[in-house]
Order: C-alpha cells, then sequence, then structure tokens
C-alpha cells in the first residue's frame, strides 16, 4: 500500500472528529429547548406530550440502532484493515452469506417495528379522538395570515351573529379542549403550534380537524409550514392562552361591534380616512360588516384581516409585528421575535382601555406608511396590502382611530 | 432464456447488402471520433459518459443554487435574496438535483455498465438510448432556460396545486418546469423501456438473472419503478398544463377541484422517485465493497430480493408525504404502518454489506471510503425515515428542516456518496487512467466533513421549529448558530467538489507518464473487468460465456470447500486483448435521435410563447420520425463476422502479451 500524504491522514482525523463532536453537540442541544418557542421538543399541551411519549422511546430505538451499526462498522473497519505486512496473495475466508442470520435480521427489526407500530396507532388514535366540551374554531389561512372564527353559541355555524370573527391571534382558555378545524381561502397553508400538536394543513375546499389545548397561560408560536407563495416565512401563528375569565371577558368584547364615531376629534378624521382607503378590504364591524358581504371580496384570498378589535391583539400583520410594547430600542420596525416577547395588549384584551402609551407606533405607522417595504406580498394581483400613499397627517388621524378599536 | 442464445446484434455474416443504396440525408454519418461522432453516437459508453458530463454540469448549477440558499440563511434577515428570488431558486436547486443530477448519474451508469456487466456489445435500440439523452439533455437546457426568460419556477420541486396556478405564479416559471419535466420525463421512460429490454433479452451466455451483478439487478429495478412512475407524473403535468395554458380547471378549487389529487399523483410518483435514486447508489456499494473486502458479497440473493421488494413496497407508501394534508385517520394509520416495514428490506441490506466487510481484508481505496460513507450516512437517513413513518411525530417534523436533513442524508449521503464511489472504481474503465488516490481520500473526508457539517445540523433546526422553504428567519428562535454551522459545512461540501474536478484534470495530467491501467486495475470480480480499458467500441470480443455470479473473479481464483482462495489464473491470461474491432458489428451513428429530441423543447417554447413555434416545433419533430425511420438499418460496408463464443476454442482471449502483464502488477500495487 502506498503511504498517505501527511496532509491527507491529518485531513481524515479532523474529519472525523469533527463529525463526532458535532453529533455529540446537535444531542445535547436537542434537550436544550428554553428561549427556543418554536420547538417541538417541548410539548405545553395533552397533543404534544402524547406526541412526546411517542419521540422518547422511537428516537431512543433509532439511537441504539445507530450505535449498534455505526459501532458495528467502526470497529469492523478497524480490525480487518488490510495491515501493512500482509501478504497480498493471501485472502481471508469466502463467505457467501448464512441463510439463518439474514433471517434473524430480517425478523429482529420487523418485530421492532411492530413494536413501535402498536404504540403508533394508539397515539393516533388518541388525537383524533374528539373531546366533550370543546371550543370549536374554524382557522381558515390566505396569503399570509389567519383567520379565526369562533362558533360560540356552538350551533356548527362560525358565521351566526353570535359567533366571533377575528385574525392574527386565537385567544384561547388555558387548560380546555379547542377542536380546530383547518381550511384555506387560497393556496395550501399548514397550521402548526409545535408546543401544542403537530401540523395540520389547511387546504381549500376541505375541512381539517385538529385538537388543540394549552395547559397553562401563555403566548405560543407557529409558523406556517406548507410552502404557500411568497412571503410563507412570514405567515406566523400566535396562540394566547389565558385565564377561563379572561376568556369570557374577550368573548364578550369581541362580540360587541364599532358602529359608534370617535369622540377625539382626530380619530374621527382618521375613521374618514379608513372608510375612504381601508374599507374597500377590511373589515370592522359596526361599519361596512353588512356591505362586504354583499360585495365580491376584492382579494383573491376573501378578505384581509377584520380590525373590529384590533386593538385586543398583542401582534399584527400576520403576527410578525408586535402591536404592542416591547418594541426596538433603535426606533426601527421590527419583527415580533426580536424581542423577548410578543407583544402585550394589557388591559384591552378583554375591552378595557388601550393604553397609548405601549403601542408600537413606530411599526404601526411604518406599515401604514408603506406597506410591501415591511413583507414581501404582491397587492398588485390582489394578494397583500397595498402602498396607499398616505401622507403623515392621513398617518397620524388613522392610528388615532385605529387605537380605539378595542 | 431461450432468448439470451441468439445475439441480436449480429446479423448473418454478408447478408446486409440488398443493393439499396441511400443518399443525402438519409445516409448514416461515420464519424467516429471528435465533436461529431459524440453528437451522433448510438454507443451506449459515449451515451453514458454524456450522462454524466451533464449531469456534473447541472450538479454545478444546483450546487450554486444550493450556495445561495445557505448563504441567505447564514444569519437572521438574510438579505441578498429577495424572497420571491429565494423561492425561485430553491425551487430549482430541488428540481434541479433530483431531475438533472441524481436520476441521470443513475443513468450515466446504468447505460454505461448494463451492457458491460451482462456481456452485451449495446443495448437493445442503441438510437433511442441517444434520443432519451438528448431529450434529457433538451428538457434540462428547457427548464435552465427560465433563467433568462423571466425567472424559474417558484412553487417549490413538488409545485402543489392551486399554487402552481397561473393565478398564484403568474409567470411563466411553473411553465419551464412543466414541460421541462415533460420532456426529461419522455427520456426517462424511453430510456427505462430500452434498459429493461436490454437486461432481459441481451445478457451474454449462461448469465442467467440470478448471476447477473448486483448493480444491474438495482438499476433494473429503479428502470422498472421509472416506467411505471414516470406517466403518474407526466399524466398531472399535462393536466396542470392544460390548466395553466389553457384555462381548464382541474386545480381550480371555485370550481369543484381538490387539491389532493396533485398531492396523490405527485407522491404516487414521488416515492418511487426516492427509491429509483438511492438503488443504483446500492447497487454501486454493492459492486465496491466485495471488491475492497476480498471477499464475495454476503447473501447476494438477500440483498437482491430486498431490493426487488423495496420497489414493490416503494409502491404502496406514498401518502406518508400528506400524514397532515387531511387524508384522514384511517389511511394516515395503512401508510404509517406500510412505511414502517419498508425499512425491513433496507435494513437488509445495510446488515449485508456490514456482513461483507466482517472477516475481510478492507482495503481503504477512495471508492471503498465512499461506500463505506453510504452504508454509515444512509444508515442515519433511514433512521430518521423510521422515524416519519411514526405519523404522530411526521406531524411535528413534516415541513421543517429535519426533513431536509433526512433527504439529503438519504439522496446526499445515499446516492451521491455511492456515486462519487462509482466514479472512482469505474474511473479507469471509462478513461483508462486512475484518478489519484491521495486527493480521492482527501475528497473523501472533506465531502464527509462538508457533508455532515451542512447536514447534520439541520435535524436539530427542524425538531426546534424552523420551517422549509422559508426565504428568512427571525433572531429570538434560537436558529442563529446551526445556521451558521450549516452555511460554513455547505462551503466545505462545494470544495471537496471542487477538489474532486481538480482530481480529473490533475489525473490526467498525470496519466500520461504512468503505465496503462490495464483491464483490471482493482482485481475486481464482474466482466466489465475483463475487456481493455478504455472499453473498446465492441465491448467484448468475443462474448464470454457466464458460469456463476462474479465470474471473471472466478476465471483468476478457485475457491476451495472450505472457502478458501486459489489463484489459478492471472489477471493478464483471463482478460480479453483490445483488437481492431473490424468484424464486430456494431450499430451505426445517426443524426436523427438529436433532431428528434430537439424538436421537443421548440414544441414546449412554442406552448409558452406562440403557438406558431410550437407547430415548428412538431414539423421537426415528425421530420425527424420520418429520417429514423428512413434511414438505412446500417453500413453495408462493416463486416457482419459471427462472433459469438462458439466460434473460438476458449473465450479467455489470446495468450497474454508480458509487458501488459507488468502495467497490471504495477497499478495493483497503488493505493
Amino acid at each position: 500500500m502506498q503511504r498517505l500524504p501527511k496532509i491527507v491522514r491529518i485531513l481524515a482525523v479532523i474529519s472525523f472528529t469533527v463529525v463526532v463532536v458535532l453529533f455529540a453537540a446537535l444531542i445535547v442541544n436537542s434537550f436544550q429547548n428554553s428561549g427556543k418557542p418554536l420547538s417541538s421538543l417541548a410539548p405545553e399541551g395533552p397533543s404534544a406530550e402524547s406526541i412526546q411519549r411517542l419521540v422518547i422511546p422511537v428516537t431512543s430505538i433509532a439511537g441504539i440502532v445507530f450505535v449498534l451499526v455505526i459501532g458495528a462498522i467502526v470497529f469492523i473497519t478497524w480490525k480487518f484493515r488490510e495491515r501493512k505486512d500482509s501478504d497480498p496473495d493471501e485472502f481471508p475466508s469466502q463467505i457467501h452469506g448464512k441463510t439463518t442470520l439474514e433471517i434473524g435480521w430480517t425478523i429482529l427489526p420487523a418485530l421492532i417495528l411492530a413494536g413501535i407500530a402498536v404504540g403508533t396507532v394508539l397515539t393516533i388514535i388518541n388525537l383524533n379522538r374528539e373531546e366533550p366540551n370543546s371550543i370549536q374554531v374554524q382557522v381558515a389561512g390566505q396569503q399570509w395570515w389567519w383567520q379565526y372564527k369562533y362558533d360560540v353559541n356552538n350551533d356548527g355555524n362560525f358565521d351566526g351573529p353570535e359567533d366571533i370573527t377575528t385574525s392574527t391571534e386565537m385567544v384561547v382558555p388555558a387548560g380546555r379542549p379547542i377542536q380546530v378545524t383547518t381550511t384555506s381561502n387560497d393556496v395550501i397553508h399548514s397550521f402548526w403550534i409545535p408546543g401544542l400538536n403537530g401540523k395540520r394543513d389547511a387546504v381549500p375546499g376541505l375541512r381539517n380537524p385538529l385538537k388543540l389545548q394549552a395547559d397553562e397561560p401563555g403566548v405560543f408560536r407557529g409558523q406556517c409550514t406548507e410552502f404557500c407563495g411568497l412571503s410563507h416565512a412570514n405567515m406566523r401563528m400566535l396562540v394566547r392562552a389565558v385565564s377561563t375569565s379572561d376568556y369570557d371577558g374577550w368573548v364578550r368584547n369581541q362580540l360587541k361591534d364599532h358602529a359608534a364615531d370617535p369622540t377625539d376629534p382626530v380619530a374621527a378624521e382618521g375613521k374618514k380616512v379608513w372608510l375612504a382607503l381601508c374599507a374597500q378590504c377590511h373589515v370592522i364591524n359596526g361599519i361596512n360588516d353588512v356591505k362586504m358581504k354583499e360585495t365580491k371580496p376584492p382579494l383573491v384570498s376573501g378578505v384581509a384581516p377584520n380590525l373590529t378589535h384590533l386593538m385586543t391583539r398583542g401582534t399584527f400583520v400576520g403576527s410578525i409585528f408586535n402591536l404592542y410594547e416591547p418594541v426596538s430600542s433603535d426606533g426601527s420596525p421590527l419583527l415580533m421575535s426580536d424581542v423577548a416577547a410578543a407583544g402585550n395588549p394589557g388591559a384591552a384584551l378583554t375591552g378595557g382601555k388601550v393604553n397609548t402609551a405601549t403601542v408600537n407606533r413606530v411599526t404601526l405607522e411604518a406599515w401604514l406608511r408603506n406597506a410591501p417595504a415591511l413583507k414581501p406580498m404582491y397587492p398588485q394581483g390582489g394578494r397583500g396590502m397595498p402602498n396607499l400613499n398616505l401622507t403623515e397627517e392621513q398617518i397620524d388621524q388613522l392610528v388615532a382611530f385605529l387605537e380605539t378599536l378595542n | 432464456m431461450a432468448l439470451t442464445e441468439v445475439r441480436p446484434l449480429a446479423l448473418p455474416s454478408g447478408d446486409s447488402n440488398d443493393g439499396y443504396t441511400p443518399t443525402g440525408v438519409f445516409t448514416r454519418p461515420t464519424a467516429e471520433t471528435g465533436p461529431r461522432s459524440w453528437v451522433t453516437t448510438v454507443d451506449h459508453k459515449k451515451i453514458g459518459i454524456m450522462y454524466g458530463a451533464a449531469a456534473i454540469f447541472f450538479f454545478i448549477i444546483g450546487g450554486a443554487e444550493a450556495l445561495l440558499i445557505r448563504m441567505q440563511l447564514w444569519a437572521p434577515r438574510g438579505s441578498l435574496l429577495s424572497a420571491n428570488l429565494y423561492n425561485q431558486v430553491y425551487t430549482m436547486h430541488g428540481t434541479t438535483m433530483v431531475f438533472l443530477v441524481v436520476m441521470p448519474i443513475g443513468a450515466a451508469f446504468a447505460n454505461y455498465l448494463i451492457p458491460l456487466q451482462i456481456g452485451a456489445r449495446d443495448v437493445a435500440f442503441p438510437r433511442i438510448n441517444a434520443f432519451s439523452f438528448w431529450a434529457f439533455l433538451g428538457g434540462g437546457v428547457f427548464l435552465n432556460s427560465s433563467w433568462l426568460l423571466g425567472g424559474g419556477a417558484d412553487g417549490g420541486w413538488f409545485m402543489y396545486a392551486p399554487n402552481s396556478g397561473v393565478v398564484f405564479s403568474p409567470t411563466n416559471g411553473v411553465d419551464f418546469w412543466n414541460l421541462g419535466l415533460i420532456i426529461t420525463g419522455i427520456a426517462s421512460l424511453t430510456g427505462a423501456v430500452n434498459l429493461i429490454v436490454t437486461v432481459l433479452n441481451m445478457r451474454a451466455p449462461g448469465m442467467t438473472l440470478m448471476r447477473m451483478p448486483i448493480f444491474t439487478w438495482m438499476a433494473l429495478v429503479s428502470q422498472f419503478l421509472l416506467l411505471f412512475a414516470i406517466p403518474v407524473l407526466t399524466s398531472a403535468q399535462v393536466l396542470l398544463m392544460l390548466d395553466r395554458l389553457f384555462g381548464a380547471n382541474f386545480f381550480n378549487v371555485a370550481k369543484g377541484a381538490n387539491p389532493l389529487l396533485w398531492e396523490h399523483l405527485f407522491w404516487i410518483f414521488g416515492h418511487p422517485e426516492v427509491y429509483l435514486m438511492i438503488l443504483p447508489a446500492f447497487g454501486l456499494v454493492s459492486e465496491i465493497l466485495p471488491t475492497f473486502a476480498r471477499k464475495p458479497i454476503f447473501g447476494y440473493p438477500f440483498i437482491v430480493f430486498s431490493g426487488i421488494a423495496i420497489g414493490f413496497m416503494g409502491w404502496g407508501v406514498w401518502a406518508h408525504h400528506m400524514f397532515v394534508s387531511g387524508i384522514g385517520p384511517i389511511s394516515v394509520t395503512a401508510f404509517s404502518l406500510t412505511t414502517m416495514f419498508i425499512a425491513v428490506p433496507t435494513g437488509v441490506k445495510i446488515l449485508n454489506w456490514t456482513a461483507t466487510m466482517w472477516g475481510g481484508k478492507l482495503n481503504f481505496s477512495a471508492p471503498m471510503l465512499f461506500s463505506i460513507g453510504l452504508v454509515t450516512m444512509f444508515t442515519i437517513g433511514g433512521l430518521s425515515g423510521v422515524m416519519h413513518s411514526v405519523s404522530p411525530m411526521d406531524t411535528q417534523q413534516t415541513d421543517t428542516y429535519f426533513i431536509v436533513a433526512h433527504f439529503h442524508y438519504v439522496l446526499f449521503g445515499g446516492a451521491f456518496f455511492g456515486f462519487m464511489g462509482g466514479f472512482y472504481f469505474y474511473w479507469p474503465k471509462v478513461f483508462g487512467y486512475m484518478l489519484n488516490e491521495s486527493i480521492g481520500k482527501a475528497n473523501f473526508w472533506l465531502m464527509l466533513l462538508g457533508f455532515n457539517l451542512t447536514f447534520a445540523p439541520m435535524h436539530v433546526l427542524g425538531l426546534q421549529g424552523m420551517s422549509r422553504r422559508i426565504y428568512t428567519y427571525d433572531a429570538g428562535y434560537g436558529f442563529e448558530f446551526w445556521n451558521k454551522v450549516a452555511t460554513i459545512g455547505a462551503f466545505t461540501l462545494a470544495s471537496s467538489i471542487a477538489l474532486f474536478i481538480f482530481n480529473i484534470f490533475y489525473s490526467k495530467s498525470k496519466a500520461k507518464n504512468l503505465p496503462p491501467v490495464g483491464p483490471d486495475p482493482w482485481d475486481s470480480r464482474t466482466i466489465e473487468w475483463m475487456v481493455p480499458s478504455p472499453t473498446p467500441a465492441y465491448n467484448f470480443d468475443p462474448i464470454p460465456t457466464v458460469t456463476r455470479v462474479d465470474d471473471f473473479w472466478y476465471r483468476k481464483y478457485g475457491e476451495t470447500k472450505d472457502g478458501k482462495l486459489v489463484r489459478i489464473a492471472s489477471t493478464a491470461e483471463v482478460a480479453q486483448q483490445r483488437n481492431d474491432g473490424k468484424g464486430v458489428h456494431l450499430p451505426s451513428p445517426s443524426y436523427w435521435p438529436i433532431v428528434l429530441a430537439f424538436g421537443l423543447p421548440i414544441v414546449a417554447y412554442g406552448l409558452i410563447f406562440s403557438l406558431w413555434l410550437a407547430l415548428i416545433g412538431g414539423i421537426v419533430f415528425v421530420a425527424a420520425l420520418y429520417g429514423w425511420i428512413m434511414e438505412p438499418p446500417d453500413d453495408p460496408d462493416k463486416a457482419h463476422d459471427d462472433h459469438g463464443p462458439e466460434a473460438h476454442a476458449s473465450d479467455g482471449g489470446d495468450a497474454a502479451v508480458s509487458d501488459s502483464a507488468d502495467a497490471v502488477k504495477e497499478v495493483e500495487t497503488v493505493g
């Protein structure tokens, strides 16, 4: 055998070592899930927990098989390597196969897999069992945000006068099962809150079920996981789990509409701007909801987000921006996750007064000034918000009006 | 196997000149060297080389796209690419790597090796073989020409409806994708039919199915998968074409379409596709491991039958790509279970390869290193595949970077490592010079390093929530560190590819001063190694008679009852000598395959831009068909001596020339 140049041997040692260290680091890192709000390995609801109960044994079995196979190969390559002093005419014993071994290593993996199959089937049954006393929520994806409809009176209809239509954030009571139905108004999206359950595609024309339940109050984030066009990366979900009393207050407030004119004169001017420009696509219940239902939606997607209770949400623009503090220190428009926490609407969540001092005006104004600059969209094709070329005065008036939408 | 006794390429002597003298374009080209010989060739070896060269060309394009993706994801909110451009780049990266790199490299090996491994002089339909290649190249160039004509496709390589519709993707990118892949699909189909017929009908005397080299077996299974899978994709694509270009409503939800139709059709194609990409690499490894372990493959029939089992079971697992798309819990359960159990035949292969190495005398040449790389890296991809088959887990993992990690371990760690091993192993047979072994080993270690740095972190990124196909991610999700590692890995990987390409030219320049490699530089086992290197145009003269698996090995070595090997003949004694090729009938070159194939992209451009152009393309196509039919079957001046094994007292070739025997010895000491 020709002796290898030293550099190749050094490269081999470096490569082997780095790969071993890399694998070890990755295994350790997969247990470190704090500060990773999208991690699927930190379940915070019963469905995600039942998946996690499968992840641990299956991954362990896979890990054991991995160690055994790779270990065997490393051992074999070391033990049976051709020695430098070996006789080139000497050959190893010529074994063509062994049927008993073959049958053994056909049956053994099949048995292990059969065991995994039992756990899999049981979990599938568990995940598909509908919980009694569930809150019914229909989740509809469209490019590139989510709409949520609550069947509050449980009559099987999501569009009745007693029902809620909201967007961007899904508010749920902690500890209570939510029966989600996913659908889409344009292309296929996928609804995924990793902390609460696996994902479910939102397919136009189909109604797919998904159970969600949060153990504790908190904010659970998600990311659209089925490629849905230009701004797929910016299509986020946010589930806000609150106490039962807060949830009841939220529902009561959501059922109100905003027919009354604002008392503040600037906001009243803003309402005029809103009616002239924004109302072509957006709805505020009590102002233009009836008209919107009569006219054909101008968007391919159906409608733009319902803004009736905008200020009850901590985030906006499909949950990529905080609507409330915390905001960036340098005043630049920032994405929600650049800061540790999602925006907090405070008392406004249940219809209380909007604390205008905590509103993220910088980003809100930037959005009104030129929306497509902050998020890639396709307004010329009716998908996403266009640049409305508002004056600074109009923007101030609009913001004042929007801040009344608690 | 009566058919194998007849050698279809050998017409009875002097029987072809019936007085018909073709003229003009109907004469057949005669060039045997130079550019024209490549354009008109019907030689399976030249076609195989062209498949490989074209695939490496597309690999560089697809690799550049991969580097753009990794640069964009280096840090949160990367601004190298816009969202629109990123979506095009990742779509074209996936499409290019699947259809224009991995599949054609498989086709390159299959084309070059199958006739050699079964003892044939060419494939069954040599002109159709040339047509397959030119149609593939035309489709690939057409697909990539979209970059210059308004941008690439932007719907992902899976092109889910209705996002692929004209409303949501109004540029022509999707049309280029759609029509380009219909053309490469035609190429794959004709190629599959050709190779299946070749294997079933053109084996040398004595080459029963269960004596075929494992590469030929695996390539055969993958051609059957192509034969049945490609039409499903093509059907779906024709529906999409009618939707996009002619206003049909197959995927228009507003008119009552169900978008899952596309998903089902795509994955009924798409999952067998995975196996047909990996099986040729499995075959290569099954050739390389025994050669460098100096032992026969462990459990030949089990490896063959597990490959066939994978081929069959591969049809029953497609909906595991759709666990979250709303197919209902019963379907999910069924496909979950079928997917789990396809791991069994795959595991059998891994264990048989491991057992092949056990007790061997392992020579860690570059091909061997890449093969061991395949076995280990594919094991990782296989195990993460089992994790996906557990559908509740898959609902957390699907469409995240965990999946990206998984299929790169399968397709790069599996298929591509196997191909690299195949390149190093067969390079002397194909080009007549060895690739430098030291550079080859450095190539392997650099590739192993870069590959793992790139794709191993994606497992954790995916489990911790990073979605696929996102052009950007934000700070605060904990994605930063591993994305940086992956990007560094991608450039390491790219440098290993650059080293491989450097090795090709470096070794070629050094080869002038080295003795010729001889027919059998690795002391190999199967009959392709008994022909001179590089392989002469006629492959075998005479056609060998095969008596067992690893026939060539047992011409060199005898085996005692207790499994001991005894050398019974030197390589030079049993290898075939290069002769002048006179007297061997070979199919004549033809202009028409390339003309016929290039009619297709013209039709496709016409469908997008102007139907008049499509008409011109159609005329070219029909004219080429006429030319194809009308050209004479043969060059009447070529000889038709019968060169079957019965024409020679011994098929072991003439006595060895002593200097070539020395050359063989010389090479054996390398590496």
